[in-house]
This record gives C-alpha cells, sequence and structure tokens, in this order.
C-alpha cells in the first residue's frame, strides 16, 4: 500500500511561504572597485584609440582635472551636509508640527510639507535661486547670499518636508501603548515626546533618513544648472578648456559618476545594515 | 540622546548659516570698488580662449587679463565670477558683479539692460561648423534640419526663425561639439573665430565652415546701468586698449589670429 499521509493539492494545507523572490545578495568587495576602475581607464583607452591624433591621451587630461574636480566634489558634500542639517532641524519640527494638538498648527505643518514634498527639486532650487536677492540689506548693513548659500537654501526645503513626514510617520508608527504607559507614570504630553516617543523614533527615523541624504547627495549636481561652481560645473568648464574633445565626455563624466558612487554606496550599505540592526521581526 | 542629536544639527546650521560676512553698501560703484579693494569682473569660464579654467581652477584668457587692466588702473584686486550667457546681465543688473567682459555681443535690446561702453573692444560674427559632405552652402539650407548651439546665444534665434533650422541647445561647447560628432545635428552654429579654430584641428578633419559669415557683430563690455563715472572710465580704458595695441597682443598670448577688427581699431585709434 502507497504512503499517502500528509500529501495534498489543496493550498490551504500547505505551508505559508511569502510570495517575494528572494534578495539578491550580492556585496561589493573592494577588488570590485579596481574592476569598476579598470573598465573606466579602458574606456578612456578606448576614446583614445578612436581618436588617433597626437594629443594626450584622455586620462592623462583627467589626471590633470581631477584634482579641481575632486575640490568641486567637496564643495558638492558641503552643499548636501548644510542643507541636510538645515533641512532635518527645521523639517524635525515641521515634523512634530503635524502631530500637535492645536488644529492651526498642524494644518500649517502638513500644508507646508505636502507642498515642498510634492514639488520638483529643481523648480524649489531655481526659486530659491531668483527669488531671494544677492544680499540681505538690514538697515546699512548687506549680508551677501552667495549662490552656493541660495541652492542649500533651495535644497533644504524638500528635505524638510521629507524629514517632516519621516517624523510624523515614526511618532504614528509607534504602539500606542507607549503613550498609555507614559500617561499611568504621569509624564506631560512634552515630557513623554521628548524621554519615550523621540528615543525610540530615532531608531525608525535613521534609515530612511540615511536614503534621504543619499538622494540629496545626488540632487546636488542639480545646482550646476543654476550656475554654481560644483563639480558638473567645473567638468563642463573643463571639457570646454580642452577644445570641447567628444572623447573626454564619457571618461570625465565617468569620473564624476564614481565619485558619487564611492560616497553614496557605503551609505546606503550602512543603512540596510541599520535596518536589519532595528528591525523588530527578523 | 535627543538633545545630543539636536544639539549637533543646531550646531551645522549655524556653521552654514553664519559663514557670511556683512559689509557696508554705499552708492558709487568705483568708491565701492576702492572701499572693498576689490573688482568683481563677471568673464566666461568656458569659452576658450577668451575666458577658460586652467587645471588649478584659476580662470584665463583674453578676457580676464582684460579684468586685470582695469583693476589694476583702479588699483584693487581683480575677482573673475564665472558667468554663462544666460545669467551674465542678471548678475551685473543684481550688482554681483561690477563689471561684465564676457563675449557678449553688443545688441540694442541688450543696451537697454545693461550701460554697454563704447568703442567696442572686440567682434565676432557667427558661423557654422558642419561635415563636408552636407555640402552647405547657404543658411537656407538648415531649413528643418536639427542644428546644434549654446543656450544663451542670440543667433539660435535667427538661425532658428530666419533660416528654419531646429535649433537643439547644448549647455556647453564640449556637448554641442559630441553631439556634432555623434551626428545629432547637422551643423554647430557659433562665434566664427572659435569655427576657424576647429576647422584647423586635424581630429575634425572633413569638417568645414561652409556659410558666409552673418552678424559680424561688435562685443560690448559692460557696467550697470546709471553708473555714469564708472562707465565713462572704462570707454577710455577701451580707447587705451585699442590705441596701445593691447588686444592684438592678447590675441597673439592666446593663439589666436589677429582679426581684422582688432586691426582696424588699432589703426583708427593709433
Amino acid at each position: 500500500m502507497k504512503k499517502q499521509e500528509f500529501q495534498t493539492d489543496l493550498p490551504v494545507m500547505l505551508p505559508v511561504t511569502a510570495k517575494t523572490g528572494e534578495g539578491f545578495n550580492f556585496r561589493l568587495k573592494p577588488w570590485h572597485g579596481l574592476v569598476i576602475v579598470g573598465f573606466c581607464i579602458f574606456s578612456s583607452r578606448l576614446g583614445y584609440a578612436q581618436s588617433d591624433t597626437v594629443q594626450t591621451s584622455s586620462l592623462e587630461t583627467l589626471v590633470r582635472w581631477m584634482p579641481l574636480l575632486l575640490q568641486g566634489f567637496i564643495f558638492n558634500l558641503v552643499i548636501s551636509v548644510c542643507a541636510m542639517a538645515i533641512g532635518t532641524v527645521v523639517g524635525a519640527a515641521l515634523g512634530l508640527g503635524q502631530i500637535s494638538l492645536n488644529g492651526w498648527v498642524r494644518k500649517l505643518a502638513w500644508g507646508l510639507t505636502q507642498f515642498f514634498r510634492n514639488s520638483p527639486w529643481l523648480v524649489l532650487l531655481f526659486f530659491a535661486m531668483f527669488l531671494l536677492p544677492f544680499e540681505l540689506r538690514l538697515g546699512i548693513f548687506a549680508i551677501p547670499l552667495p549662490d552656493w548659500l541660495k541652492a542649500i537654501i533651495g535644497l533644504s526645503l524638500p528635505v524638510m518636508a521629507n524629514v517632516s513626514e519621516i517624523v510624523r510617520g515614526a511618532v504614528t508608527s509607534l504602539p500606542s501603548g507607549q503613550w498609555e504607559a507614559a500617561e499611568s507614570l504621569a509624564y506631560t504630553r512634552r515630557q513623554t515626546l521628548w524621554l519615550v516617543i523621540l528615543p525610540q523614533c530615532v531608531k525608525r527615523m535613521l534609515p530612511p533618513w540615511m536614503n534621504l541624504y543619499s538622494i540629496l547627495t545626488m540632487a546636488t549636481v542639480l545646482a550646476s544648472i543654476v550656475g554654481v561652481s560644483e563639480v558638473m560645473t567645473l567638468t563642463g568648464q573643463a571639457l570646454a578648456a580642452e577644445g570641447g574633445r567628444p572623447e573626454l565626455l564619457a571618461p570625465f563624466y565617468s569620473f564624476v559618476l564614481l565619485l558619487f558612487f564611492i560616497y553614496c554606496y557605503p551609505i546606503a550599505r550602512w543603512t540596510v545594515y541599520l535596518e536589519k540592526k532595528f528591525a523588530v521581526i527578523n | 540622546m535627543i538633545g545630543k542629536i539636536v544639539k549637533g544639527l543646531l550646531g551645522a546650521s549655524a556653521l552654514c548659516a553664519f559663514t557670511i560676512a556683512a559689509h557696508v553698501a554705499q552708492a558709487d560703484v568705483i568708491d565701492d570698488v576702492k572701499a572693498a579693494g576689490v573688482l568683481k569682473v563677471g568673464v566666461k569660464a568656458d569659452y576658450k580662449p577668451y575666458g577658460y579654467r586652467d587645471p588649478s581652477g584659476a580662470i584665463i584668457g583674453i578676457e580676464p587679463d582684460l579684468a586685470k587692466d582695469v583693476a589694476d588702473k583702479l588699483g584693487v584686486k581683480v575677482e573673475y565670477v564665472p558667468v554663462v550667457s544666460s545669467n551674465r546681465m542678471q548678475f551685473l543688473e543684481q550688482g554681483k558683479i561690477d563689471l561684465m567682459i564676457a563675449t557678449m555681443t553688443d545688441k540694442p535690446d541688450r543696451r537697454k539692460v545693461v550701460s554697454i561702453v563704447d568703442p567696442n573692444y572686440y567682434s565676432s560674427g557667427t558661423n557654422v561648423l558642419a561635415p563636408a559632405k552636407y555640402g552647405f552652402k547657404q543658411w537656407e539650407d538648415l531649413r528643418g534640419k536639427p542644428v546644434c548651439g549654446i543656450q544663451g546665444a542670440f543667433y539660435n534665434k535667427k538661425t532658428g526663425q530666419e533660416f528654419g533650422a531646429e535649433i537643439v541647445a547644448f549647455k556647453g561647447t564640449a556637448e554641442a561639439y559630441a553631439a556634432l560628432q555623434a551626428g545629432n545635428c547637422v551643423a554647430f552654429v557659433y562665434d566664427d573665430s572659435a569655427i576657424v579654430a576647429k576647422t584647423k584641428d586635424p581630429a575634425w578633419e572633413g569638417y568645414e565652415m561652409p556659410l558666409p559669415t552673418i552678424d559680424d557683430a561688435p562685443w560690448g563690455l559692460a557696467v550697470q546701468l546709471g553708473e555714469t563715472n564708472f562707465h565713462n572710465m572704462m570707454g577710455e580704458v577701451i580707447t587705451e586698449w585699442h590705441k596701445s595695441g593691447r588686444i592684438l597682443e592678447l590675441e597673439t598670448k592666446w593663439g589666436v589670429a589677429n582679426t581684422p577688427f582688432a586691426q582696424a581699431m588699432h589703426e583708427k585709434y593709433k
């Protein structure tokens, strides 16, 4: 007689499995970096071979301009850090405003958040560039507002709105038991927020916040469109100074891409690590 | 924990917000410049050899040299502010730069916005760089064809409206040249002086400057509207440049063949 126990075609009898594809567990290792760099060198050699003229090779040209481009990249990082700092401070306040007990504060915070969160970053940047004066006059004093500062302000607006949503989301995602427990211990609302709720929120907010930072860093090149001397602007000017040789376009822009990748990839990995570490269910 | 984070963020924001110095504003731009000790000049940073960057990041070229002359005359330091065609007049209007020497063609409508100084310091015309195989003979041959250009250049409008070409405007010359080589456009409309240099470049064999140069128009350097003193001073400076042959000298220094305009002006004021 055949053994038939536990054999069934009924789906309800089968063990539950999540209907998602398995994650692709690929990690970049240091030697992969060498491969990428090697590829870039190879592509620039290729460009050189195609140009078949006696000019300095693309790679040599790139190396000559590297210090300037790196300076430009550092400027991008300064813009990203400052915009993130301003956006986080204002955004956190806005996020707390969204859960305020005062209806008007709540509506105002909600409106500001929605407005800036759903506007294109470049458009906000243009607004900051062309609506802000080049200097602020306070009586007889004039405080200059250089382009990079305007770019920081322009980019901090969408960051602010996104942080606001991250804060609001984190606070509302906490189990209500936390509020009840705090109330039973006679904590005021402010104490509850400050001592019980927000410390737990930091964990939840950190991964999306870092994600936002990565996105912001990559968005700083938008500032080149409005004339800030950051890495993209300088790349364009370097290419022009080399007489607009088309075979230089690929190596120069690859270099810029590589800079951003090298900076943002570890942030992405770290975010994944933190997400795993803070996950409630593993 | 929260306190620490808040403190750190506030510190960073404060640092960013206050890395700006305050200074006192005044009336006449010459007095302003002398008081500040710096002349801010708007120059191109992507237009070889009139204004471009060297690998150290410094802006060099014919126009920065001219700007340096002005600063020397005022006895102040010079600061080069990189501008592009689309923002140079705004920068001057806003007072972000005191003087603009940025390959700008002298046009009547521009004279309403900024104060362009006579006599003109330079001149160039418009032409196209195109592969010889297309055999363009006149501007009308460009009708309905894609033509690369630079954003903010005045001749885009004329090439587009009068001759019916479809302008594809790029941010920089490198991108435009690449697009031309890749065949995205049949020609690149640009200043004739730059195109002549390209046709002599061995990398651009098979390309020509086939059309008659149009709009041979003078370039004007400009100051803010209403700055009469500075305007008059710049008029004298330009006359002096032509008289002494400074422009011709700079052309030779930066590897440009002496242009008929510069030679004629030198003869006129000598």
